[in-house]
């Protein structure tokens, strides 16, 4: 079988680079390879030296010992071994080695180290359609339109656009839109792993957002994709380079950065510089550079050396490893961009504001109103009466008649008291605490508070829930800094036994006074009752409290947040006085919700503002040399305190060397990267293209053009393409264009259960590319189809909605998530705020943005199916849309007019739908906040957003 | 990835690992272990006051250490120019139980189920920062970016549950910000498909981002809706012949599963009075590690592949006393009343439970060694965790540290030696479980040596 085998690929010679190349790197390289760290036996397959040194005899494939290894019967001999887990090549395999020693061992390099040539006057359909047996017509227009229009702008087609004739003129149309570089930026921002934060611990928020402005203009004005590079890696060294060149350079300060504490900066800075190399060989050369940190490529020839040359050109920057707001170089700049987000801001400051005034305005008649019939209370608080005084260390607590508890009988060091209560108030705004002397039975004489706990227990049930408490206050607090972080009321908040709150220094003899704000009225159902726990767990100990008491009461305002008498309270003992009346307002309008509602309206809206005034000149992380450039080392086994032979920066030998005349500088290799000698660069983009438009790229593996990663599908036409892209100036929206007027990518997607089966994957493109739209398009074009989309370009970046309390839970409130409010909210996905450690939840299969990312991942979870179902602007989307007839809604999303199926199936749900809220006018109330017709539209809306064709990409 | 590869995922896992995975069917082997329930303690617990018992360190008090202990070994830049004094464990150490393990005082409810445990005290690691080492110690590798062992055994088993995802998540929720914040990279799928990480369990109105569904529309409303989108996307599968809609529709049924399961699953008005009683009273708290303990063994009855617990704020450079005694009062009674009420219920056999952090600390007082401010750095080289259930021998105490728990001297366990130790138990060969991304076959344990402790098996 092997002599048919051999005489039948004779007769066409084996290419080495396609078919032996592989074989030996899959099987062979991990041990026999370029790494002389993991190389077994001495022997290298890797070189044609090395294996015709030991292993290969070229022109006599009986003599080879290759052959007869790999051909083993003996297990213990058979190459590859049983402990790589490898499996043995297969029978064809074994030909093409014999056939190719036979042919006398022609040596060559892998094929993406080649440079690629084309042939001239041929078209992308000549590469693709010789190899079809059957293939799909185009595909109808609206489906044409839609894809389009998405790929090209990540946006639905317009109704204009729909009724455009001409294929041609909609291509130029949606190329010359300015979404369009908000689509490219999209893509490009994953590339970059661009972020609004640090990432790690900290994960400080950074203003790098200009530069994301940067990459839209910059694919809208079709910059060279040469002069893109270029001024990313090397803006700062052009010669009298503009504030925006530099700009351009924070590509390569993406990268996270990690402030947590303890840990070495200059460790830090060498992540970055190896990041920025790594990010490289990703982006541009297609290249696993990563793999070469810690010893030379397995399987590439890159070796150890050659990769801390390359990284050599970044690191002289003018850093220091540090992060947060000290991650110098900067650049400091005004964004043209800013001034339309501050004009925005400011108009719904000023939209709110008079409804604040009015609604003040209009509580003052409910509040003379009410304040007629105040007597006051002669009490504002009452002491709580307890119905269990528990303790966790076994001190016995006793209530007397007046409400004071006293501690007796054992004194533990710590101890936590859990106090139980049922309040006969209407609700609780407050509790507050007497601690009354002698305060405590410990040594020292003065007690120590280390935290405070309130929560509900309902009746019957078996969980308490957690009650928050907004603030503490008390009328004397130990000087923190004197007294081991003991002192101030507000610690004993935060559940940190290492701090909370003592008198030390103040008499003993007197009563202090703690108050504890709720963050809102409480108020208990039949039943619940109040739990109130005091921990003492202070480190020493020794001072738990010793006489107190607890009381509580239904007041807000001044009454909880000062100290004071409460208002109500001053009004039963000594009569109204103009500044009673205006402390009384005050707790009026703390508890009018109609005012409330406004205020707090207007405050965000404040706080919005505020915000994006402070954007208008930020600091972006640039790259600037230092004076001095640093001294680059090997570093042994790719740590960063190991410095192994010196090196000095250079590009990837085998690739090709830098253009003559070119610095061994960033810009040197900018150039090099982007010059039409190197065989990598113009075949990694435009396969980067290809993927963005047909969802796979040509190289299935766009990460890796190396020996592991995949052969291209077709390669003489990403040659083909590179080449047209190399020598019309490296012209982006000139590829895109070729490549969305082939009939390749017009084709009609569906697939026949033979062409499934025949070509699952479509790799031959015999059918149009079909797959789920971007999460970001998703939400974009429900903004869009709503007409809630808000298309302003460029400034600083927004919060669209997303679930209460996720940032919270990380970073137990350290960061807080306001959604946008007013027409902010309504940008596009790409201006959303990216925190590095938690991205955006809407969103998924997402890249990470922690390190550079150029394959799309798309999955199908239930998860997905919730938030498109669920998600607050999905669900505005579709409350927007139940303003149209289901129908309409329909041929809005899908472009198409639904068939009579489709019409019935929408006609059956909207009657059920509508019968439902038809006798539940209450869940329409609740649902779209109007009629049953309109609920039952929206739940309409809303399925036809889920739809499968509304979601992807036909 | 690739859609056609989501396709078979949702298939029978028997078609999905012929697809996904490089290897053979897995598990390889018969497994010991069904399900694991790691109970992650973050910030690294100190072995010194609790597992380690090193009675010889009183005397050696406030002395230098030696360097033929520290070895040149690299320290944080928090202690690194301080003198390296030692301090002795501040707590009392006693036997518990028949196999007489000894215990730290902070641990009595741990010491009651003492015979059910395998302590593991030669426990080493190669990070000595949080986030670098939580990452190795979750997902083999430093940096981001690999799939967390939860994401492992997911992509490699598969669920016993129809109704809930394989890899399930719960944080304690703390009143205190923490100073390492749990990254959902800790429980990441890495360059698996992003199916297999792990889902977050949150203490809040909605356990499951999107669970619930918008006031105003009850289930008869979304079931009704959901049969005509599943009826259009049939439709339009016709039309189209993509078996990814198939999977669709598969994945919106499964969604509305878990609107139901989840809810019934985060309930815990079922439990009897008695459960709370044993788990403490910190279980009555949702949200509480005490109360994800209950969780996590709901979980474990429904067939969940791997359940992860997080518990923050372990890290104590100061004032060890307190702070260290307050995250053994959240988790000192709840992880032993796990084991207790596994056990009970016949689960301790096939279910395995971990409790261990990122690295353990040091011997050296961190500030001065005699005030009550003193605490302890971080430590890499020597620290302990401990395994139940799941096929781990009982009862066992297995490795040794040095006189300063500073180095292993005896049967070191590197945290890749746990990885394929526990992947052996779930039947899985580690050497041979890989997946292919960018040209290499990965695997959780990565290219370094590591081994399954078999000692420790049963």
């Amino acid at each position: 079988m092997g002599i048919w085998f051999a005489l039948f690929l004779l007769a066409e010679p084996v290419n080495f680079s396609r078919e032996v190349l592989p074989v030996l790197s899959d099987k062979c390289l991990s041990c026999h390879g370029g790494d002389p760290s993991g190389r077994m036996a001495n022997l290298r397959l890797d070189t044609r030296e090395g294996a015709t040194a030991k292993v290969i005899v070229p022109g006599d494939p009986d003599a080879s010992l290759l052959l007869k290894r790999v051909t083993e019967t003996n297990p213990r001999r058979l190459m590859p071994p049983e402990r790589s887990h490898k499996a043995r090549l297969t029978v064809k395999e074994v030909a093409t080695l014999r056939a190719w020693i036979a042919s006398g061992a022609p040596w060559g390099r892998h094929w993406s180290f080649e440079k690629p040539v084309r042939a001239p006057g041929r078209s992308i359909d000549s590469f693709i359609d010789p190899k079809l047996t059957t293939k799909n017509g185009p595909a109808p227009r609206h489906t044409l339109a839609r894809r389009l229009s998405f790929d090209l702008t990540g946006l639905p087609p317009t109704a204009a656009m729909l009724a455009e004739p001409s294929y041609g003129a909609l291509v130029d149309q949606l190329l010359a839109s300015e979404h369009f570089g908000e689509r490219m930026a999209m893509w490009w921002l994953d590339s970059a792993r661009y972020a609004d934060s640090d990432g790690f611990q900290a994960d400080a928020t950074r203003t790098n957002w200009p530069w994301r402005d940067w990459v839209v203009e910059s694919f809208n004005r079709n910059v060279s994709f040469r002069q893109f590079t270029i001024e990313q890696f090397a803006g700062d060294l052009l010669p009298n380079a503009t504030v925006e060149q530099r700009l351009a350079t924070a590509f390569h300060r993406n990268h996270m950065t990690n402030g947590e504490g303890g840990r070495d900066p200059e460790e830090s800075r060498v992540d970055y510089v190896l990041d920025r190399a790594n990010t490289t060989g990703t982006v541009w050369l297609g290249l696993t550079l990563g793999c070469t940190q810690c010893h030379s490529h397995k399987f590439d020839p890159i070796t150890h050396q050659d990769y801390y040359s390359f990284t050599a050109f970044f690191n002289s920057i003018d850093e220091n490893g540090e992060a947060g707001r000290k991650a110098k170089p900067y650049a400091s700049y005004a964004s043209p961009y800013a001034a339309r987000a501050v004009a925005e801001a400011e108009r719904l400051v000023n939209e709110r504001r008079p409804a604040e005034a009015a609604a003040r305005a209009s509580a003052e008649a409910p509040f003379a109103a009410w304040l007629a019939k105040q007597r006051g209370v002669p009490q504002a608080w009452r002491p709580l009466r307890m119905t269990s005084l528990a303790t966790a260390e076994g001190t016995v607590l006793a209530q007397a008649a007046d409400g004071v508890i006293v501690a007796s009988g054992p004194n533990p060091r710590q101890d936590d008291y859990r106090l139980t209560a049922r309040v006969a108030l209407p609700r609780i705004t407050g509790l507050k605490l007497e601690v009354l002397p002698p305060f405590t039975r410990g040594k020292s004489g003065d007690f120590l508070l280390t935290d405070i706990k309130v929560q509900v227990r309902p009746a019957g049930s078996t969980q308490i829930r957690d009650i928050a408490v907004k603030n503490a206050i008390a009328d004397y607090s130990a000087d923190k800094q004197a007294n081991n972080n003991y002192g101030d009321i507000r610690d004993t908040l935060d559940d940190d036994p290492r701090n909370g709150w003592t008198t030390i220094g103040a008499p003993r003899t007197e009563p202090h006074t703690a108050i504890f704000e709720l963050a809102e009225p409480l108020v208990l159902a039949a039943g619940e009752e109040l739990l109130f726990e005091m921990r003492h767990r202070s480190t020493v100990g020794d001072a738990n409290l010793a006489r107190f008491r607890v009381s509580a009461t239904d007041q807000r305002g001044p009454a909880v947040q000062t100290l004071a008498v409460a208002p109500l309270e001053e009004l039963a003992k000594s009569g109204l006085t103009p500044a009673l009346r205006e402390r009384l307002f005050t707790q009026f309008l703390t508890d009018h919700a109609p005012y409330q509602a406004a205020r707090e309206a207007l405050d965000q809206a404040q706080r919005q503002l505020d915000e994006v005034q402070s954007a208008s000149k930020v600091d972006v992380m640039v790259l600037a040399e230092r004076a001095t450039p640093r001294e680059s080392h090997i570093l042994l086994r790719g740590v960063w305190d190991k410095p192994g032979d010196r090196v000095q920066p250079a590009v990837l030998p085998a690739i090709g060397a830098l253009p003559p005349g070119e610095k061994a500088d960033r810009a040197g290799l900018a150039r090099w990267l982007v010059s039409n000698e190197n065989p990598l660069t113009a075949r990694v983009i435009v396969n980067q293209l290809w993927q963005m438009l047909f969802g796979y790229g040509l190289v299935r593996t766009p990460e890796d053009f190396g020996l592991q990663g995949e052969q291209p599908t077709h390669p003489e036409l990403l040659d083909w393409l590179a080449v047209e892209f190399m020598e019309n100036g490296w012209d982006v929206k000139h590829v895109l264009r070729l490549i969305v007027r082939s009939e390749a990518y017009r084709r009609d997607s569906r697939a026949t259960p033979e062409m499934l089966a025949q070509d699952p994957e479509n790799r031959t493109l015999a059918r149009g590319p079909r797959f789920r739209l971007a999460s970001w398009m998703l939400r974009d074009a429900a903004l869009a189809h709503a007409g809630l989309l808000n298309p302003a370009l460029g400034g600083p970046p927004v919060r669209p909605y997303q679930p209460d309390g996720v940032w919270e839970e990380l970073f137990m409130g350290r960061f807080k998530y306001e959604p946008s409010e007013g027409p902010a909210q309504y940008r596009r996905t790409l201006y959303a705020f990216w925190r590095r450690t938690i991205a955006p939840t809407f969103l998924f299969d997402s890249a990470q943005r922690r390190s550079c990312e150029v394959r799309t991942s798309r999955t199908n979870t239930p998860l997905q199916a919730l938030t498109l179902l669920n998600d607050q602007t999905y669900l505005e989307a579709s409350r927007v849309l139940a303003a149209m007839e289901p129908v309409r809604v329909f041929e809005r999303v899908l472009a198409r007019a639904p068939d009579a199926k489709e019409r019935a199936v929408l006609e059956r749900e909207y009657r059920r739908a509508l019968a439902h809220y038809q006798s539940h006018p209450g869940d329409a109330l609740k649902l779209a906040g109007g009629s049953p017709e309109r609920a039952a539209r929206m739940v309409l809306a809303s399925l036809i957003l889920n739809l499968d064709e509304a979601i992807t990409h036909e | 990835m690739n859609s056609r590869r989501d396709f078979l995922g949702a298939l029978a896992a028997s078609t999905l690992l012929a697809e996904e995975t490089s290897s053979a069917r897995l598990p390889h082997f018969a497994p010991k272990a069904k399900r694991v329930i790691f109970l992650t303690q973050s910030g690294g617990p100190s072995q010194l006051e609790l597992f380690d018992y090193k009675p010889g360190l009183v005397k050696l008090a406030g002395q230098e250490l030696p360097d033929s202990i520290r070895q040149g070994q690299r320290v944080t830049t928090m202690t690194s120019n301080q003198k390296q004094l030692v301090m002795p464990g501040v707590t009392k150490f006693a036997r518990h139980g028949k196999s007489g393990t000894m215990l730290g005082e902070w641990l009595p409810h741990l010491a009651k189920v003492v015979d059910e445990i395998c302590l593991v005290k030669s426990m080493h690691t190669d990070q000595i920062n949080h986030a670098p080492a939580m990452t190795q110690f979750l997902t083999g590798h430093q940096l981001p970016g690999r799939p967390s062992m939860g994401a492992w055994a997911s992509y490699g088993l598969g669920n016993e549950s129809r109704n809930l995802p394989d890899y399930l998540v719960l944080l304690s929720k703390m009143l205190r910000p923490s100073d390492q914040p749990l990254y959902d990279h800790y429980w990441g799928s890495g360059f698996l498909p992003s199916r297999y990480q792990g889902v977050k369990l949150r203490s809040a109105k909605d356990p499951v981002l999107y669970l619930r569904d918008p006031d105003g529309l009850p289930r008869p409303v979304r079931r009704s809706m959901l049969d005509s989108l599943a009826e259009l996307n049939q439709h339009r599968l016709a039309a189209t012949g993509d078996p990814e809609i198939a999977t669709r529709i598969r994945q919106y049924e499964m969604a509305y599963r878990m609107q139901s399961s989840v809810p019934e699953l985060t309930d815990l008005r079922d439990e009897p009075e008695e459960i709370f009683h044993l788990y403490g009273p910190d279980s009555r708290r949702p949200g509480s590690y005490a109360a994800n303990c209950i969780l996590a063994r709901r979980l474990a009855e429904r067939g969940v592949r791997f359940i992860q617990l997080f518990h923050p704020d372990w890290d104590h450079h100061s004032r060890l006393p307190s702070w260290c005694t307050a995250r053994c009062r959240d988790t000192d009674q709840p992880s032993a009343a796990l084991i207790l009420d596994l056990k009970r219920r016949g689960l301790l056999d096939d279910t395995l439970v971990i409790w261990g952090g990122e690295f353990g600390r040091s011997v050296v007082g961190q500030g001065d060694w005699q005030s009550i401010e003193a605490g302890r750095d971080h430590h890499p080289r020597a620290f302990t965790m401990w395994m139940a259930g799941g096929g781990v021998q009982p009862g066992l105490s297995y490795g040794a540290t040095d006189d300063f728990s500073y180095n292993v001297s005896e049967q070191p366990v590197h945290v890749r030696d746990l990885h394929a130790t526990v992947l052996h138990l779930l039947g899985i060969d580690h050497a041979r479980f890989t997946y292919r991304f960018q040209g290499l076959d990965f695997r959780l344990t990565g290219v370094e040596p590591s081994r399954v402790v078999r000692d420790i098996l049963v």
